[in-house]
């Protein structure tokens, strides 16, 4: 008997297509997954069983009907809960959203859902995307499935759990400083932000406008490359202005040989100080495993990289001050009672509504953009922008990709970074990406040989290359499963016997 | 120069949150540290460099044709109203804006 978290999510989808076996067997098997893992894991905010079968049964009467089917048919997926799908509650993990119910449903979801995915339901995050751990969820915290005891990185870190469990197949999450590729990192799966504009984010509820970005987690790059299909089908989205019409095809040529191409790495970054030796170790098995496709190996530099943590922490909590700003308890979300004035009812509504990060990250931004502090921080960090976006262009006139860890250190136990500026460092690797707005991908390389927990290695491309820096994410995937450090597809070691069977 | 905790009440009020006299105490902290982190930036010599807003930088509004409903968006009115803790007829109900002093504060 087949187990559900054993395939890839092309197996799904040809399976449900063939006949072999239907979208609602396949969504029975998610949701047995998900009862059997959900109390070690706890990815899962809410899980929409009945949107799950429902879809199913659509998929699978159109199939009856002789209908074509999409790419994922049948193919279970889930949503990070700040993305609006109707029928289901989108609460940022916030309690001040701990009620609302989504009025209608974001592009992406839309689009992986139009592509035949099942919907299995919405997945547990950092409160508001503020965090690097999933910790600060006002729910509930999520369980790293390789360690328990562990976190599972954040903020999406629901998203790469699931997936990690083998409860869905594919999981969506988004990235304003490293939010995807983190927690894919620290799960031991694929993880990828696509280039800003990319994909759209309307219905996803925004952090930091100029800096996130929808993408998809799975157990190995092809089914990243189907989500990526999936996302960018429908072209441009005229319900974000910032949405650019690409749309190539991420599977053609995935597997085409690398041989030739180069990578760059960044020896000054290998230096720092908190990167540990599990982690260099795992980034010179990438090096390896890269050398051994063909890639030819070139040193970059990103002299501006230091100051990344800087600017970030000027940009992004300015951006969530400004968007976070609608939470005034009157059209949606916590609203505090027995208030005289409005004013009253706003603050004490924020107050209580909003847990201690995001009140922090917003009182950070309401100073930053204060008259008098504006000139002195928000204006210069976006010239520092400018100076890293150049060095990214650069880099890339000497490199197809630039490799580097994806997170300094494998994932950490419970409560070990407390210290709110101490988990902001541990950023470093992925900040410069969304602040020059390039598209990066984490992919396993293996397990740490400290922790043994799973290391990554990160690959950044150019603007709209996404494509391109799949091929060479796929390439890395192949040199670390002929090194046997890793093998893609797989789920960790203790849900692998849980992943929903497949009658 | 390091914020005051008067420095951090202002910004509470500014930024409308309503923070506990513990909770100022430790945002106080908290928004030094942060801004010791941010000091790299202050540091740059940055003459005659152009700032950059937005990774995707040809940008420019975009307006919508003067029509009801011109991208199926609307709402209807009880589900724009469904998430609001309070609402009477057609619209949502907030307190007094005024308030007893005839200011908003």
């Amino acid at each position: 008997m087949d187990t559900l978290s054993s395939m890839s999510a092309a197996r799904i989808a040809a399976g449900v297509a063939s006949g072999e076996f239907s979208a609602t067997q396949v969504a029975e098997a998610s949701l047995a997954a998900i009862e059997a893992s959900e109390g070690e894991v706890r990815a899962f905010l809410q899980v929409s069983a009945d949107l799950a079968l429902a879809s199913a049964k659509r998929t699978d009467e159109r199939r009856a009907a002789g209908e074509q089917l999409g790419p994922l048919a049948g193919v279970p997926v889930a949503f990070k809960d700040n993305m609006h799908l109707v029928g289901t509650r989108t609460t940022c993990a916030s309690r001040m959203l701990e009620n609302y119910e989504s009025v209608f449903t974001a592009t992406c979801v839309q689009r992986m859902l139009d592509a035949g995915a099942t919907p299995m339901g919405k997945t547990n995050m950092d409160e508001f995307a503020f965090g690097s751990s999933t910790e600060s969820s006002a729910f509930h915290r999520t369980n790293n499935p390789w360690d328990t005891g562990r976190v599972p990185g954040g903020s999406s870190g629901g998203s790469a759990a699931a997936v990690a469990a083998g409860e869905v197949t594919i999981s969506l999450g988004s990235d304003t400083g490293g939010s995807i590729r983190q927690p894919a990192c620290f799960c031991g799966v694929v993880g990828m932000k696509p280039t800003y504009g990319a994909v759209s984010r309307y219905g996803v509820v925004a952090f930091g406008s100029s800096l996130d970005q929808v993408g998809p987690f799975g157990r190995c790059v092809q089914d990243v490359a189907l989500a990526m299909n999936a996302l960018v089908a429908g072209g441009r989205d005229s319900l974000d202005s910032t949405s650019q019409d690409v749309r190539p095809d991420f599977l053609e040529g995935l597997d085409d040989s690398v041989e030739g191409m180069r990578v760059g790495v960044i020896p000054a970054l290998m230096e720092h100080e908190g990167l540990t030796a599990e982690v260099r170790e795992g980034l010179q098995a990438a090096r390896t495993a890269l050398e051994a496709r063909g890639v030819q190996i070139v040193e970059v530099e990103l002299p501006n990289m230091a100051s990344a943590i800087a600017a970030y922490y000027v940009i992004g909590p300015s951006e969530a001050f400004s968007n976070l700003a609608r939470f005034d308890g009157v059209r949606f979300g916590y609203q505090e009672p027995n208030c005289a004035t409005l004013a009253e009812q706003t603050a004490l509504s924020r107050a209580h509504g909003f847990g201690s990060e995001a009140k922090r990250r917003q009182m950070l931004g309401a100073y930053l953009l204060a008259a008098g502090v504006y000139d002195k921080y928000y204006y210069p960090a976006q010239q520092v922008r400018t100076l890293i976006t150049q060095d990214y262009r650069n880099a890339f006139e000497r490199c197809d990709a630039i490799m580097l860890p994806a997170a300094p250190t494998c994932a950490w136990r419970f409560g070990e970074v407390s210290d709110p500026t101490q988990m902001y460092a541990s950023d470093l690797f992925t900040i410069s990406n969304n602040i020059a707005g390039n598209g990066g991908v984490s992919v396993p390389v293996g397990l740490g040989s400290q922790t043994g927990m799973p290391v990554a290695a990160q690959l950044q491309g150019p603007a709209f290359q996404d494509k391109k820096l799949l091929r060479v994410a796929r390439a890395l995937e192949l040199g670390i499963e002929e090194a046997k450090l890793h093998r893609p597809g797989t789920v960790a070691p203790a849900f692998a016997k849980k992943g929903g069977d497949l009658a | 120069m390091a914020l005051t905790r008067d420095d951090v009440r202002g910004i509470a009020d500014y930024a409308r949150i309503a923070l506990t006299e513990e909770e100022l105490d430790e945002m106080c902290a908290y928004m030094n540290e942060a801004i010791d982190l941010l000091q790299p930036i202050r540091e740059y010599d940055l003459t005659d460099v152009e700032p950059t807003f937005h990774p995707i930088g040809d940008l420019s509004n975009v307006m919508s044709g003067d029509e009801l409903n011109a991208h199926g968006r609307s709402l209807d009115l009880d589900v724009a109203l469904s998430n609001a803790a309070a609402s009477q007829g057609r619209s949502f109900r907030v307190p007094s804006i005024l308030g007893d002093e005839g200011g908003d504060r």
